[in-house]
């Protein structure tokens, strides 16, 4: 059922080395702030640390206690007996995590378990916060700082910041006027290895820093990660790349690799290509609802880090429970690129298979048992529940799917994928936002709509976006200027203007200096002429009859046989071409004519098996049905992709990303 | 080759001195040496002479001169000495020039005579004068030791890092010592002085009396002392014509030797090599020169001219007036080799490779020879090592000659000796040569290191040299050629004389893109040098635009750094520049600035809207953006204000700013919510529970829930509800109520908007079956059987379907046919189908 690679498939190369250096950079820096500390940990950081170091790791290097940076508003001094802001949870003071044990799987017990008050530290302790650069946690670190100072109490402060440091942060320290208080640091930690062919940048906020405020620091970030994989993996013969992040990602990577090419050439290359995507080249794949097995399981549980919460209705017990979810699996890896209708009778079967072992077990003599007790039965045991496992997340799907009419649902996202019934399209988005179903889908619907139909004609635009506010809420209002702003919902304007903003906009690009700078208006003027480019790169598969999902013929298969992943498909043609020759028309219904491009250190000696190596660097991150349907085309075409991502995302992380929400 | 060893003078049994000539002199000297201060740097370094030095009791009013010259006399530079009275002078590891003056002022000179910098040794030395001063070497940098007048010692080990300590005194000194040095042990520099009989230690602290073992009786002054270029030993001088030797730490003796000549030696230096038993010390007096060490007899030389000794690592350096000498001790392997009748294996086979070039078969006997003894990697590697020590190149080609020759027969011997051998015999023979004038010998270029030797050629400005040994030597870019190259380039743009685009073009022209220069640092020097111009027109060549911020930002160029930074993409840099920016203008340039730069107006928008909110206001006022202005007060109107009236008008100021960004449609969204809000209140005065902040949906909904049906109507006719939104709403509400006779009231109110299926469904999802049939019999044909199934009404499912002849509908009732109880009804189906078949 799961499709084995070619056997001349290339061998993935060796990412736990992103992990160890990672670690002992970690406790490097903790070790330069000697004696016992405790550390404050932002939330976003504690899923991928938790990856990293485990807790006794820390507390082997004088780690006391564990806090969370929590954002909350922070208190008074007065009210503060501990010293420390009332946002901040201790993690590990509480007795069932004193000692060992991954943390992560605590985390639950810990969650919430208050630090008592009144309990007066005895010795002053240096305090330590692992944060992303962000403005929000030096107000934090800053408020913890000064309330010490005025309690009198001076101790040590140490900001790490991963994975960079931004001036920004420093001088926001500085305003607070505790810039000599503390001393910073960074933990170059941009590369976290989810599983064995994909790397994350656990950067969510990534997407709407750089679509939709324009903030480009993150690109830097990705040059550095980009540079790393380049030293520890040998140079990438081939690059390519489209969309404007991409390029300059590109651009100043390639600095960075200039700067200091002396280490890295003569290197055996060991990916042969690489190639760089921005999410807004295709928002449309992000925007449809996965079928996929795993990409369902990310729709509905939420996939975070690489593991998912299952709670009880999956468990059926009264406990949730933590599931990594990796090629490590097995259950898991042999359906997780599957659609979803081929999982429960893949999963049955596997069942019958499981009992049958078990039974194996009847006919044995005591030798036989002993064996099977000692060697089999722990790895049965353990398939067994992972099997329950998945076949609980089954029934969960099932239930949550057909209570929402689901049907109806992916009926009306292949209307407009396909371009046909608009009209009812339209009514079914309005019944669906009238009936208050669900604000993030009716969003993610109204996306879709407006992207498949180059915008919203403007009496629709006007009513679907008074009906939402009036289901919804005013400040909503801030959510569709958004959404116009990136580009994502958009009214349609009469031709003409439009193409005379384009093709100012487009002189404007080749300017080197303003190329960079020109993202909020080429927003306004983007078209996303899907349908043109859906017909051009044949994205809607002709098929006589029913699409077969168990053997499925292309990429299309992740979305019941619809529709090909635009993204998916642009990395097909290129890799096919070696080049994006040929590919100029689509490049121009993308609006990316100034923005594509080919690279990389054109090397002969590179060896064949690497060449079949493809790193994809998707920029805003990337969804599993993307990297389930590149899969199925390295299998097709014997290559293996390896995919770097800002962040694996889905439609409702993208929609939640663009809405505002009351504080 | 007979008279090769005629300059080897023997000492004692085992070792050989000689004495070569390096170079006569090409500087025209008009005084003797004894009447100038005289300093030369070690590893063949420059030599300085102070003409006309103020101990001379002459005319006054004659200022002195500075002359700067090569090993090879080549002068370097030559200046009128204005300070004042300098005791003493010295180079220092960086081959600077120390100059001590009397009044304890160190003034600092380069190699070509620039001043540098100058530094004072402390008011005790101001007040107290300099009696005498030397400079030292150790391995932090060089150290300068003063003895004052008041016959205390001052020192600072290293003048890079000047720190002062001054020495403990000696009880009861009452004259100046007759003579002292500095020695280094275990990192610490001591002073060992010598008064009458005795010889004093002083460290940080202390003052130690000390007694060198063995030393001969009878000895009541110390003349000399000298210490090893290691400071590992020492000789001392006594006033009996008596030399001791021994260790530093004066707890060995190695030798001594009596060489009765009472007169006090001008100069005495230790001659030894690395790794040498061998210790010889060299000691010079007027016309005399003499070598002694462990053996009865000295060498003795003439010495025709006034003489200077220079101690080296592996010798000493000997220069007069008109010539410059290097005495040392015959290296191993040139022994074992030209010893006259030696049979080491290298002697063999450089007699065997001459014997093949007259093409003698002697050369096959003396090679046999040495291959019958196993020795012939033994013989190759004695006349490569050889050769390294050899001054004179024909010397050096013939021992390579030798090896090369004796290489032959051998399998697999590495040639990596050989050929480096070769590549640092060329790279010496070029920097000993005339112009160059830098005598390093083999061991002295190992122990300074290629790096060193480039470093001080650019020193010297011997740029093209420089880079040639860079190319010889295959070194990487970064190390050599682009580091020359970037060094000659902060010189150029010192010339004054030169106009600003001519020295740029020349940089760019020699510097192109060559890898590791960094025009930023070059430019940076110009800046330096006051050339504000220069240094912009350097900047431009700096592909890194990162690079060329920070020194625009230095030289109040700050808009062009704005530029510079976005383009370096480096947004952290870019708002370096911004904050620098925002103190250096006042707000109006700074956002007018801003504005002309999207993606900086971006960056410092999401600083203010965490930072500085009012800020941000003003931003997009001063932009008279007035779609974002009205964002903001939206989000203004939520976020920040808590009251009623104030959430209000932030909502009119929203209102206001939407109309003058014509975009109606938020400017009519936003009076909505103004009318709700106040509503909402009014309805929380007049009903009590929340209404604040719920949306209008919720709103009517909650109206609804508390059975305030008219209300909900009247709001509903307000806000201009549609029809459809308001049944799903009604319905929804009242099925939540289980209230089922105004479900049906409402029903019946007119024909609903959006069909009877909806009413079917949310009875069943209330598990009402009973009114679910009474809605299903309304549904309209289209969605009948779908209605039907949903009540579990199968049968009259199949009928409708049957009816409709909908083969999809058909096989949906099929689906929910269940084996016993709705067999019947399958069957029916089949049958129906059947017949439709057939027509």
């Amino acid at each position: 059922m799961a499709f084995p690679h070619r056997p001349d498939a290339p061998e993935l190369p060796d990412f736990s080395m992103l992990k160890r250096l990672a670690r002992d950079q970690l406790i490097y820096l903790l070790e330069q702030l000697p004696g016992k500390k405790d550390l404050f940990i932002e939330a976003d950081l504690m899923s991928p640390l938790d990856r990293i170091a485990s807790v006794s790791i820390l507390k082997q290097h004088e780690v006391d206690k564990l806090y969370k940076v929590e954002n909350k508003p922070v208190l008074s001094s007065s009210e503060q007996s501990s010293g420390y802001p009332r946002g901040a949870t201790c993690w590990a003071q509480c007795p069932c995590c004193r000692e060992g044990s991954p943390w992560s799987e605590q985390a639950r017990l810990w969650r919430g378990w208050e630090r008592s008050a009144g309990r007066e530290e005895q010795m002053v302790k240096e305090l330590c916060f692992l944060v992303r650069p962000r403005i929000k946690n030096m107000r934090y670190i800053a408020n913890l700082v000064n309330a010490d100072k005025l309690a009198g109490r001076t101790r040590k402060y140490k900001v790490i910041f991963s994975p960079q440091k931004f001036y920004a942060c420093e001088m926001v320290l500085e305003e607070e006027g505790i810039y000599g208080d503390v001393s910073c640091d960074e933990w170059a930690f941009s590369l976290l290895p989810l599983d064995v062919d994909l790397l994350s940048m656990e950067l969510p906020e990534f997407f709407r820093d750089y679509f939709l405020e324009g903030d480009q620091r993150w690109i830097n970030t990705v040059a550095q990660a980009l540079h790393l994989l380049s030293t520890l993996y040998g140079p990438f013969p081939n690059c390519y790349g489209i969309g404007r992040c991409a390029k300059m990602s590109h651009e100043l990577w390639r600095n960075l690799e200039e700067e200091e090419d002396s280490e890295t050439k003569g290197r055996k290359p060991e990916i042969g290509h690489i190639f760089l995507l921005d999410r807004d080249v295709d928002f449309v794949t992000a925007l449809c609802s996965q079928v996929v097995y795993e990409g369902l399981v990310d729709d509905t549980f939420r996939i975070k880090c690489g593991s998912v919460d299952f709670g009880p209705e999956v468990t059926s017990s009264d406990k949730s429970l933590k599931v990594l979810l990796n090629a490590e699996d097995k259950v898991f890896h042999e359906i997780r690129n599957e659609h979803f209708s081929n999982v429960f009778g893949f999963l049955s079967q596997k069942a019958r298979n499981l009992q049958a072992q078990y039974d194996r077990r009847r006919g044995m003599d005591i030798k036989q048992m002993k064996n099977f007790v000692s060697q089999e039965l722990k790895g049965l045991k353990q398939e067994h529940r992972l099997l329950s496992l998945h076949i609980g997340a089954c029934e969960s799907i099932m239930k949550k799917k057909t209570k929402q009419d689901f049907q109806e649902l992916i009926k009306t996202e292949h209307a407009l994928l396909e371009g046909f019934s608009i009209r009812d399209s339209t009514s079914y988005i309005e019944e669906h936002i009238d009936r208050q179903v669900s604000p993030i889908e009716s969003l993610r619907l109204m996306c879709l709509l407006s992207i498949t139909e180059n915008g919203l004609i403007p009496k629709d635009y006007r009513s679907l976006k008074t009906q939402y506010l009036q289901s919804y809420g005013p400040e909503h209002l801030l959510t569709f200027s958004n959404l116009r702003r990136a580009g994502l919902l958009t009214e349609q304007a009469p031709g003409d203007t439009l193409t005379a903003v384009e093709s100012k906009v487009s002189k404007l690009v080749t300017d080197k200096a303003a190329g960079k700078i020109t993202d909020a208006f080429s927003s306004l003027a983007k078209r996303s002429n899907f349908r043109a480019i859906s017909k051009k790169l044949n994205l809607i598969p002709r098929v006589d009859g029913e699409y077969d999902l168990k053997v499925p013929r292309d990429m299309a298969y992740v979305f019941s046989g619809a529709y090909v992943p635009l993204s998916c498909r642009v990395i097909e043609q290129v890799l096919e071409r070696r080049s994006w020759q040929g590919l100029d028309e689509v490049l121009r219904l993308l609006n990316c004519s100034e923005l594509a491009f080919t690279g990389g250190t054109k090397d002969d000696k590179a060896p064949s098996e690497s060449l079949r190596l493809i790193l994809v660097v998707f920029l805003g991150g990337c969804t599993f049905s993307e990297i389930s349907a590149l899969r199925f085309l390295g299998r097709e075409k014997g290559f293996r992709f390896i995919f770097l991502t800002t962040a694996v995302t889905n439609s409702a992380r993208l929609m939640e990303a663009m809405s505002e929400v009351k504080a | 080759m007979d008279c090769y060893t005629a300059n080897w003078n023997p000492l004692g049994d085992s070792a050989f001195y000689r004495k070569y000539e390096l170079y006569s002199m090409d500087w025209d000297l008009k005084e003797e040496l004894r009447d100038c201060l005289v300093a030369a740097a070690p590893y063949g370094g420059p030599i300085a002479l102070l003409r006309n030095p103020w101990r001379k009791e002459k005319a006054a009013s004659v200022r002195p001169v500075l002359d700067i010259y090569s090993a090879s006399g080549m002068p370097l530079a030559s200046l009128l000495w204005k300070s004042g009275p300098v005791v003493s002078l010295g180079w220092s590891a960086e081959e600077e020039l120390l100059c001590v003056q009397e009044d304890g002022v160190v003034l600092v000179y380069g190699l070509h005579g620039d001043f540098r910098r100058h530094f004072s040794m402390g008011n005790e030395v101001l007040q107290n004068r300099v009696l005498d001063a030397r400079i030292f070497h150790t391995e932090f940098g060089s150290g300068v030791a003063i003895l004052t007048g008041a016959h205390r010692f001052t020192l600072s080990a290293n003048v890079g890092d000047l720190k002062l300590r001054r020495m403990p005194e000696v009880p009861g000194l009452q004259s100046a010592p007759s003579c002292w040095t500095t020695l280094c042990q275990d990192r610490v520099a001591h002073i060992l002085l010598a008064v009458g009989p005795d010889l004093y230690l002083l460290d940080h602290a202390t003052c130690s009396t000390v007694t060198p073992p063995g030393l001969a009786p009878g000895v009541s002054s110390f003349l000399q002392m000298a210490v090893s270029f290691t400071y590992r030993h020492l000789a001392l001088f006594t006033d009996t014509g008596y030399i001791w030797m021994g260790t530093a730490s004066l707890k060995e003796k190695l030798c001594e030797f009596n060489c009765n000549i009472r007169a006090p030696p001008k100069q005495m230096v230790w001659c030894s090599r690395p790794r040498s038993k061998e210790r010889a010390v060299v000691v010079a007096w007027e016309k005399r020169l003499m070598v002694v060490g462990d053996a009865p007899e000295s060498i003795q030389f003439v010495l025709d001219e006034d003489s200077y000794l220079v101690p080296e690592l592996d010798g000493v350096r000997i220069f007069s007036r008109s010539i410059h000498e290097f005495l040392h001790e015959v290296p191993v392997a040139s022994e074992e080799i030209f010893k006259i009748a030696s049979m080491a294996p290298g002697a063999l086979l450089l007699e065997a490779q001459k014997e093949y070039e007259k093409e003698s078969q002697k050369a096959d006997e003396y090679l046999r020879e040495i291959q019958e003894l196993g020795q012939l990697t033994q013989a190759v590697q004695q006349c490569i090592e050889a050769a390294g020590h050899e001054h004179r190149p024909d010397m050096q080609k013939s021992l390579l000659r030798a090896a090369s020759f004796g290489k032959c027969f051998l399998d697999r011997f590495p040639p990596d000796g050989f050929v480096r051998m070769c590549q640092d015999l060329r790279v010496l023979n070029a920097i000993r040569d005339y112009h160059i004038g830098i005598p390093l010998t083999y061991s002295q270029y190992k122990q300074l290191t290629i790096q060193v030797l480039l470093d001080r050629l650019v020193l010297r400005r011997l740029y093209p040299l420089a880079i040639q040994i860079c190319e010889y030597l295959r070194l990487p870019e970064v190390q050599g050629v682009s580091r020359i190259l970037a060094h000659w380039a902060c010189y150029k743009v010192q010339q004054k004389d030169v106009s600003d685009e001519d020295v740029a073009r020349a940089i760019n022209q020699k510097l192109g893109d060559t890898p590791g220069v960094s025009y930023s640092d070059i430019a940076a020097r110009a800046y330096g040098c006051g050339r504000t111009e220069l240094a912009i027109k350097l900047l431009e060549y700096e592909p890194r635009s990162g690079e060329q911020v920070p020194l625009l930002l230095k030289m109040k160029r700050s808009k062009l750094a704005l530029s510079k930074a976005i383009e370096s993409g480096d947004t952290d840099l870019v708002f370096t520049v911004l904050l620098h920016l925002k103190n250096e203008l006042n707000r109006g340039d700074f956002f007018m600035t801003l504005r002309n730069q999207p993606m900086a107006l971006s960056l410092y928008r999401q600083f203010c809207k965490h930072q500085e909110l009012e800020t941000l206001k003003d931003l997009y006022n001063q932009d008279d953006n007035h779609q974002e202005l009205g964002s903001f007060h939206i989000r203004a109107s939520y976020a920040a204000e808590e009251r009623i009236e104030g959430r209000v008008a932030a909502l009119q100021t929203a209102a206001d700013a939407f109309y003058k960004a014509k975009n109606e449609f938020a400017a009519k969204a936003t009076e909505d919510q103004m009318r709700l809000l106040r509503l909402q209140r009014r309805l929380e005065d007049e009903l009590g529970g929340q209404f604040l902040d719920l949306s209008l949906h919720d709103t009517v909904t909650t109206l609804i829930l508390g059975g305030h049906n008219k209300r909900a109507e009247q709001l509903a006719r307000d806000f201009r509800i549609p029809d459809k939104r308001l049944w799903w709403l009604k319905l929804t509400a009242l099925a939540d109520l289980e209230d089922w006779e105004e479900l049906e009231k409402f029903s019946k109110s007119k024909k609903s908007p959006i069909g009877y299926l909806p009413f079917v469904e949310i009875c069943m999802k209330q598990h009402n079956k009973y009114e679910a049939k009474k809605y299903a019999s309304r549904v309209g044909p289209e969605q009948k059987v779908k209605a039907l199934l949903l009540v579990g009404d199968v049968a009259q499912a199949a009928d409708v379907a049957i009816e409709r002849r909908n083969e999809a509908e058909l096989s949906l009732v099929l689906s929910h046919c269940t084996g016993a109880t709705d067999g019947a009804t399958a069957d029916k189906i089949q049958r129906a189908r059947a017949q439709a078949q057939k027509k």
